[in-house]
């Protein structure tokens, strides 16, 4: 805000405004005349010795606006011109220092100078428009100085003493600095929503560095999607690896040996047929624990099915497979070169675990069939 | 959160006091399946616990673990955690007051404004449907995050998704390692 465009009415409130603290003012300077004469002093006599103090300041305060409404009109423009240049230079951007104690210190430089140059109108009067300026700086600047702390630094203003200064350098450490910029709406709210904002972003870009492939991805709903593929795989990863782990165990379960020794065996021996066969032993069985157990694992449990009955199979990279990549890296058993049919075959299964797969998560909603099929794109390379 | 290897250090030790009491009791009659969910339990446990409650995912997992019917994983949980059973499978309160009291009445009023509003406006725009997806993909990624149901904070989900992510990818990266140790023809 500038000093030009100060409006009248705002210059009237703030004379408003600053008549009254002044009033404030004096009673409180009158309280600590007191105080410091005789602290020990009872209630009542300090109220008796308020009353020649206050008599002394009284009449200075009531003239005071006798001067202002013989000058204000003739003053108005002089005032804006002249202290324009004036106000910038000593307005007081510290929103920390406690409105009281600017009024008071403002208002004790004041009354010294009243005192001392008893009567002479003029220069009062000057003192006395800065000391508006100020105040009227400070009611309306209160809000948006709340959070611009940027300024405290290099506008220190000339009239207010070095504690003042001091004050608002211990208090603007517990405020959080925000910088708005031209434009930016100043109010408490929108800048706490900005904070917010700031620090959202922060931890997005920190989750981008986390993801892998998540840096070419500009918005937040992408990101989200990666975020969510990532961690997706990982916990598949881990249910995997435990069902790996699972089968490592010393106490393997002999039923369970014995039945895929068997589906091995009798796959080998005549080709086609078995796989159907595998698949409507598995879907019923496995399938079914595994859709109690976690749909997530269909595919997982499929896979490790197969890798338990060790069928003398190629996996192909062709698979879709929802494991992510050190799965089919792993994957080493081209022991024999498997027929056609039998890869389609293999790939039709894989297929139907991973569309079941799809379907049961949690994507199943309509704004995710891109993901799905950006996913499936890349299962399939 | 401390160094990723240390991290993993105290994961793997946690885990493999988890093995041990899996190892020593698992039964004959136990299916691949159920060994399987034992050894993720186990895991998970073992993740949770090393992150010392420090983290809504990581108490909120172990509660829901130590909440599970069977005594094998309640013995598993017990297990793992030790002497902190007690102190770690307490929930935080933010979680335990997960279940939102909501008035019927206001749930109902907004559910109605939300209709009249959709009828009213009938040209969407662009920053709506993108604001629709974002949400639809927190409501997802909390889903995923345990405990995240109860994170109303888009900021404290933020947090807590890292470091899950963080926690994970270690889990991940030591449990290869048990894999190719053990010497699975992989």
């Amino acid at each position: 805000m500038n000093a030009t465009e100060i409006t009248v009415l705002e210059r009237q409130q703030s004379q408003l405004q600053w008549q009254q603290q002044k009033q404030h003012y004096f009673e409180d300077t009158h309280f600590n005349l007191t105080m410091n004469e005789a602290s020990l002093m009872n209630n009542e006599y300090r109220s008796m010795k308020i009353d020649p103090d206050f008599d002394n300041g009284w009449p200075g305060l009531a003239k005071y606006p006798l001067h202002r409404t013989g000058f204000g009109g003739e003053n108005l423009p002089g005032f804006v011109s002249t202290e324009s240049a004036d106000m910038n230079s000593s307005i007081s951007r510290t929103f920390s220092c406690p409105p009281e104690k600017l009024t008071s210190s403002i208002g004790r430089e004041s009354f010294k100078k009243r005192k001392a140059s008893d009567k002479s109108v003029g220069a009062e009067n000057i003192n006395e428009k800065k000391i508006k300026g100020e105040v009227e700086e400070v009611a309306s600047k209160i809000n948006e100085q709340i959070h611009n702390n940027k300024n405290n630094n290099r506008e220190t203003c000339g009239d207010i003493s070095k504690e003042n200064s001091k004050v608002s350098e211990v208090q603007k450490t517990e405020y959080i600095h925000v910088r708005a910029r031209r434009g930016q709406a100043t109010d408490s709210h929108s800048l706490a929503e900005r904070v917010r904002r700031e620090k959202i972003s922060e931890r997005m870009r920190y989750l981008q560095d986390l993801v892998p492939g998540c840096n070419k991805i500009i918005g937040k709903a992408g990101m989200l999607d990666e975020i969510i593929n990532y961690v997706q795989s990982l916990q598949r990863q881990v249910e995997f690896l435990s069902m790996k782990l699972a089968t490592v165990s010393p106490q393997v379960d002999s039923n369970i040996d014995n039945f895929f020794a068997k589906e091995m065996f009798q796959s080998t021996a005549d080709s086609y047929p078995t796989i159907g066969m595998l698949s409507e032993v598995l879907n019923p069985t496995c399938y079914q624990q595994l859709n109690a157990v976690q749909q997530v694992l269909t595919c997982g449990g499929l896979n490790m099915d197969i890798n338990l009955a060790e069928m003398p199979l190629e996996r192909t990279t062709s698979t879709p497979v929802s494991m992510p990549g050190e799965f089919l890296d792993s994957s080493s058993f081209s022991q024999a070169q498997p027929p056609s049919a039998w890869e389609n075959d293999l790939q039709s299964l894989y297929n139907t675990g991973f569309r079941h797969q799809g379907r049961s998560t949690a994507f199943s909603s309509e704004p995710f069939n891109g993901n799905l099929a950006a996913s499936n794109l890349k299962m399939e390379i | 959160m401390r160094p990723p290897s240390s991290f993993k250090q105290d994961f793997f030790k946690k885990w493999v006091v988890g093995l041990q009491y899996y190892y020593g009791t698992s039964s004959r009659d136990m299916n691949i399946l159920e060994r399987k969910k034992a050894i993720k339990l186990s895991a998970d446990v073992a993740m949770a616990s090393a992150r010392d409650g420090k983290t809504y995912w990581s108490r909120s997992l172990i509660a829901k673990a130590s909440k599970q019917d069977d005594c094998i994983s309640k013995n598993l949980v017990k297990n793992i955690l030790g002497n902190e059973y007690e102190r770690l499978t307490k929930l935080p309160s933010s979680i335990l007051c997960s279940k939102r009291i909501r008035s019927k009445k206001i749930v109902r009023r907004s559910c109605n404004m939300r209709r009249i509003r959709k009828h009213a406006q009938k040209r969407v725009l662009a920053s709506s449907i993108a604001k629709r997806m974002v949400k639809k993909r927190t409501q997802v990624l909390k889903t995923l995050v345990p405990g995240g149901e109860s994170m109303d904070d888009e900021f404290c989900l933020l947090e807590e998704t890292i470091d899950y992510l963080l926690s994970l990818q270690a889990q991940v990266d030591v449990m290869h390692k048990l894999v190719n140790a053990s010497g699975l023809p992989s």
